[in-house]
């Protein structure tokens, strides 16, 4: 339990549900700051509350939003926070921290019911993916005022758990047992390619939880989800999904963990260890954070490089785009961790020993 | 429960049956429900954490329920929150976020001391011969005990990084809890085997760091001297003040060597105008000082700042003490004294001689309760006391030469501990500091001590038939439950819990929220480390009833599928056909087509749904068929037909439709598509179906009159041509 130079907790007294770096350009003369999205049940009523945290003292929050219910997303883009809820709102925090100017889109039948899990930011605009089914896209208008689009509305027969831009005219969604879909805008707002994916156990669909795309592969999915499934989806193969880890997918690896994978990145920071073969087939090493409390680099046909292993579980990471060696985390038991990785010691010596 | 429903504003007010036996008023919540008295049946159960779910009803066709708008029962959930945490009840008040804290850092622990626990056991039961090692156990409860200490605060280390005020008589520490004062009493008797010939000195340090928390039962040394702190700073003449010298055997005679040499020094004979006149009684001051800091002590080592000199054996240490005595009562016969102008420094000084040489009567009247008196006692008349025996006997001697004003949990435990009786102990760890110490501490108790542990394993059958500590870890357990943050690591305590244990955990898993789906995997994770298969099935069966109710069809049949729920399944699936049967030729079809998808290719597991998922595909192919007119398309369409007319879960209303859609391919040119064989099954069926229309509970479809009879028609040609064909 103790801490180590290299890995920090900072006790937060509430459920901390997501946790995200601000972009430098953010960065105020309190140094590094973060975004977490916090939930406090033993006050009463339950409260939500997105924190702006300075990474020196996380334990006093900086700003606070409140939330209407519990935050199921949160994301930051050099101008804005964003977090949605469970009750199928989108609330917008512009970078200058004034709460009386956040914008908030209220759930309900002209947006989103129920929760919504998928939340990205492409340059000027949000995608929003629902457990209700519905995808929308919400841009600001000239006049400050926000434009909510809908793209798809799946009135319920498949709900969506995660989305990621690609582009600005394509993004990816994920799901409860209906994998992942690829979304392009120029054909019609449509679904474009599906891949079911590739799950553990012998079972036959999962839960996706988390997608990511490489900024500079823009073809490829990592996808992590149910019974520790981590997958790679390239879209010039849809139909063939890369196992990087579950039970029984990987033969001579042990899987990296056997339960929920909250949270996949791809780690820009970790080296491949195949450097000359990278070039284009091999999938690049992704980050994953897992229910039983794992912080892990997993890497196509390599030994899972484990980072943490925590008592509690993680329920979400973030790596800094700037400082790509540090990674912060949200940890079940109230509290926050902060993993500041050695840059002199590559993640390559590490692996050298390989498993014939 | 015994409760009513009063005329009034429709409150629940709780009914004591006996009244007047000075327990305190019940307390009435108002709540809020909506229903129209008067009541028919009102249910009170408890949801997660804090949460009463209380459904009030009216009866079903009470007068006066007219409307249709008439609420006819609704439940409201009150939150009984608010202080009542599992916390101890102490001075230091350890908030409630803090003691989450505590509980959270202790789980590793604990679940690492079972699992060598149980390592040991399993050791000790393969070779029967081999008694587990003693000496490894004690060191893992040792090991266990520092991780708990830990999490409870550091004495030792300064709160905050701080110039020292060259001024203070006290050290500025982290504020001492009575947790970590328990849990630290608990160590010492328990655990430390290691340091048990230095037991004395440990409790003298004890004392020292939590002298401030037995404030409550009145004044103490710590109490003196920081009302002495705040009067320091004014005074002018600091030895004229009687609280210098009451401040300054106080803490000699809890042995505080340290504070005392510091307070000596800002005696006024020091400063450097009065050097010349009172150089005597300087002299004084500074012998004092001098045997103060060299008082032998019968201890390994001393931490950096405490004075007093180490002595690891008892010779040394009877050499070193008979040495020091001497010196002493060589100084206190000095005949410097006579010399010395300023009268109090005179007695003040005189008095801490006499402590230090062990005077009874000054000891007492320089400590302030019992414990004080206790602890000087190992320091300066007996510092050999060993075994419980001794020192509760000097306990006992102690208490009465300073009777307690009052009562603390600390104290009451430190009686307890030393009386040799784990029941009181237990019982003051119980009434004193909460659930959570008595459930990691009867991991101490239990460590050395036979008799604490045959008395907490054995089964009482009035409890039940489980033992003391499966009792109290329940009760903990029940305390992490009754919070939405901590139930999680609620499972640990429970699995530890052999007898009642597992039952607790399936309720417990069984009544977590499913609405959202991320706080369902959770709950199912817990299911899986501890192999409930049962439970985590039936979880994901409610979760997916409650999805598609609320009309998120594609989770419900997540959830259905991941519960291999082929009852919801079928239903579903009939709930489809419905629909598509009403709308079979257009293409509303597309509409399910995103739940198609869901169920995945794999269609065994989709129960009913397997038939959509076939018909989907004829259709498609038939499609295909009808637009391009190719042989090819119409035979693996063909191919798709008979396997629903083969499959018995086909459901049979929709055989008549499946044949009428393909009538056109039974007068497929030039070649018939069917061979004798499958004409004749397809014939087969029809008749199945005419018979079956004579039955009542045969339901009809939206086909024209003259569907029967063209399909029979065409079924009939191709029969035809079939057998012309047929070599």
């Amino acid at each position: 339990m103790a801490d180590t130079p290299s890995f920090r907790r900072h006790p937060l007294a509430s459920s901390i549900d997501f946790v995200r770096w601000l972009p430098s350009s953010a960065t105020s003369h309190s140094g590094r700051l973060l975004a977490a999205a916090v939930h406090d049940p033993s006050s009463a009523p339950a409260t939500s509350r997105i924190h702006l945290l300075a990474l020196t003292e996380p334990g006093n929050p900086l700003v606070s939003l409140s939330l209407p219910t519990r935050a199921t997303a949160l994301r930051c883009s050099p101008s804005v926070i964003a977090a949605s809820t469970s009750s199928g709102s989108l609330h917008l925090l512009p970078s200058s921290f004034d709460s009386d100017a956040a914008v908030a889109i209220s759930g309900g039948a002209g947006f989103h019911v129920g929760p919504v899990r998928g939340l990205d930011c492409g340059g000027e605009e949000w995608v929003t993916a629902g457990e209700d089914g519905r995808v929308h896209v919400v841009g600001g208008g000239a006049d400050g005022r926000v434009v909510v689009t809908r793209v798809w509305d799946g009135k319920g027969m498949s709900g969506y758990e995660a989305a990621r831009w690609a582009s600005p005219a394509e993004f990816a969604t994920g799901g409860a047992g209906c994998g992942v879909q690829w979304w392009d805008r120029r054909k019609g707002h449509a679904v474009v390619a599906q891949c079911n994916g590739i799950w553990g156990r012998g079972i036959v669909t999962g839960m996706v939880h988390s997608v990511d795309i490489h900024p500079s592969r823009k073809h490829i999915c990592v996808v992590g989800g149910s019974s520790g499934t981590i997958f790679a989806w390239d879209l010039r193969w849809p139909q063939q999904p890369i196992a990087l880890s579950g039970i029984g997918l990987n033969g001579m690896y042990e899987p990296v963990c056997e339960s929920e994978v909250w949270e996949v990145l791809f780690d820009t920071y970790t080296q491949s260890s195949d450097i000359i073969s990278s070039a284009s087939t091999r999938i690049l090493p992704v980050m994953m954070c897992s229910e039983d409390g794992v912080l892990a680099i997993v890497e196509q046909d390599e030994r899972p490089l484990e980072l943490l292993a925590e008592a509690c579980a993680i329920n979400s990471i973030d790596i800094d785009p700037q400082n790509p060696s540090d990674v912060v985390c949200a940890l079940e038991w109230e509290s926050i961790g902060v993993l500041a990785r050695d840059r002199r010691a590559a993640a390559y010596e590490l692996r050298t020993e390989k498993v014939p | 429960m015994p409760g009513m429903p009063t005329d009034g504003g429709g409150a629940i007010v709780p009914f004591r049956g006996e009244p007047g036996l000075g327990l305190p008023p019940p307390t009435v919540r108002p709540i809020h429900h909506g229903v129209a008295p008067p009541m028919f049946r009102i249910y009170v159960s408890w949801s997660s954490g804090n949460l009463l779910q209380v459904a009030c009803l009216r009866a079903p066709n009470s007068e006066g329920a007219g409307g249709a708008e008439e609420v006819a029962g609704s439940v409201v959930e009150v939150n009984l929150g608010g202080g009542g945490s599992g916390g101890s009840e102490s001075e230091e008040k350890i908030d409630e976020a803090e003691m989450r804290r505590i509980e959270y850092g202790s789980v590793p622990a604990f679940a690492l001391l079972q699992s060598r626990k149980n390592a040991l056991a399993d050791a000790a039961a393969l070779s029967r011969a081999s008694v587990p090692d003693h000496a490894e156990w004690w060191q893992y409860v040792l090991e266990y005990s520092k991780t708990i200490g830990s999490l409870l605060g550091n004495a030792d280390c300064p709160a905050a990084f701080m110039l020292e005020d060259p001024k203070a008589i006290l050290k500025v520490r982290e504020k001492p809890t009575s947790l970590r004062a328990a849990w630290e009493l608990l160590e010492i008797f328990y655990v430390d085997k290691q340091l048990q010939g230095w037991l004395p000195e440990r409790l003298v340090d004890w004392l020292a760091d939590f002298d401030s928390l037995l404030s409550s039962m009145g004044s103490t040394t710590y109490s003196k001297l920081s009302n002495f702190q705040k009067k320091f700073i004014n005074l002018q003449i600091i030895e004229d003040d009687p609280d210098y010298w009451n401040g300054l055997s106080a803490a000699l005679s809890v042995g505080w060597l340290d504070t005392v040499v510091n307070m000596l020094r800002f005696h006024g004979s020091y400063q450097l105008d009065q050097m010349d006149n009172r150089e005597t009684e300087n002299g004084l001051v500074e012998a004092v000082v001098v045997l103060v800091s060299t008082m032998p002590r019968m201890r390994p080592n001393l931490p950096t700042g405490k004075l007093g000199q180490c002595c690891k054996t008892r010779p040394d240490f009877i050499k070193a003490w008979e040495k020091w005595r001497g010196q002493v009562t060589k100084l206190e016969c000095s005949a410097f004294w006579i010399q010395c102008g300023h009268q109090k420094t005179r007695d003040g000084l005189k008095n801490l001689l006499r402590i230090m040489m062990g005077n009874i009567k000054d000891l007492t009247a320089a400590t302030s309760n019992w414990l004080e008196l206790f602890a000087s006692h190992f320091l300066y008349i007996k510092p050999f006391t060993v075994g419980f025996e001794g020192m509760h006997h000097l306990a006992q001697k102690c208490i009465q030469l300073k009777p307690p004003s009052g009562t603390n949990g600390l104290t009451g435990l430190f009686i307890g501990v030393l009386s040799e009786n784990p029941e009181v102990v237990l019982a003051e760890c119980t009434n004193n500091f909460g659930p959570w110490l008595v459930t990691h501490a009867m991991e101490l108790l239990t460590a050395d001590n036979d008799y604490a542990d045959i008395m907490l394993h054995e089964e009482r059958p009035n409890l039940g038939g489980i033992s003391l500590e499966e009792l109290h870890r329940l009760v903990y357990a029940q305390v992490l439950c009754s919070h939405s943050l901590t139930w999680q690591i609620a499972p640990t305590y429970l699995s530890s819990c052999l007898n009642q244990g597992l039952g607790l955990l399936e309720i417990l898993l069984l009544k977590q929220p499913i609405q959202d789906n991320r706080l369902v995997l959770k709950t199912l994770e817990i299911c899986r480390l501890y192999e409930l298969d049962n439970v985590s099935t039936n979880i994901m069966k409610v979760a997916g009833i409650y999805h598609w109710k609320h009309g998120r069809k594609g989770s419900g049949v997540y959830w259905f599928q991941q519960a291999h729920d082929k009852v919801h399944l079928d239903r579903i699936a009939q709930l489809l056909f419905e629909r598509i049967g009403k709308s079979v030729t257009d293409d509303s079809f597309k509409q399910w087509e995103g739940l198609l998808e869901l169920l995945g290719p794999d269609i065994g597991s989709a129960g009913g749904l397997e038939f959509l998922h076939r018909y989907r595909d004829f259709k498609r192919s038939l499609q295909q068929a009808l637009d391009g007119r190719s042989g090819e398309a119409a035979r693996k369409t063909v191919d798709f037909l008979m396997q629903l007319m083969r499959n018995p879960s086909t459901p049979q209303r929709f055989w008549l439709p499946l044949l009428h859609d393909s009538v056109e391919l039974f007068n497929f040119k030039p070649n018939p598509l069917m061979d004798v064989a499958e004409t004749t099954l397809l014939l087969k069926k029809l008749r199945e179906l005419s018979m079956a229309k004579l039955r009542p509970d045969f339901s009809s479809n939206h086909l024209p009159s003259h569907a029967l009879s063209s399909v029979k028609l065409a079924l009939a040609s191709n029969l035809a041509y079939a057998i012309l064909e047929d070599p």
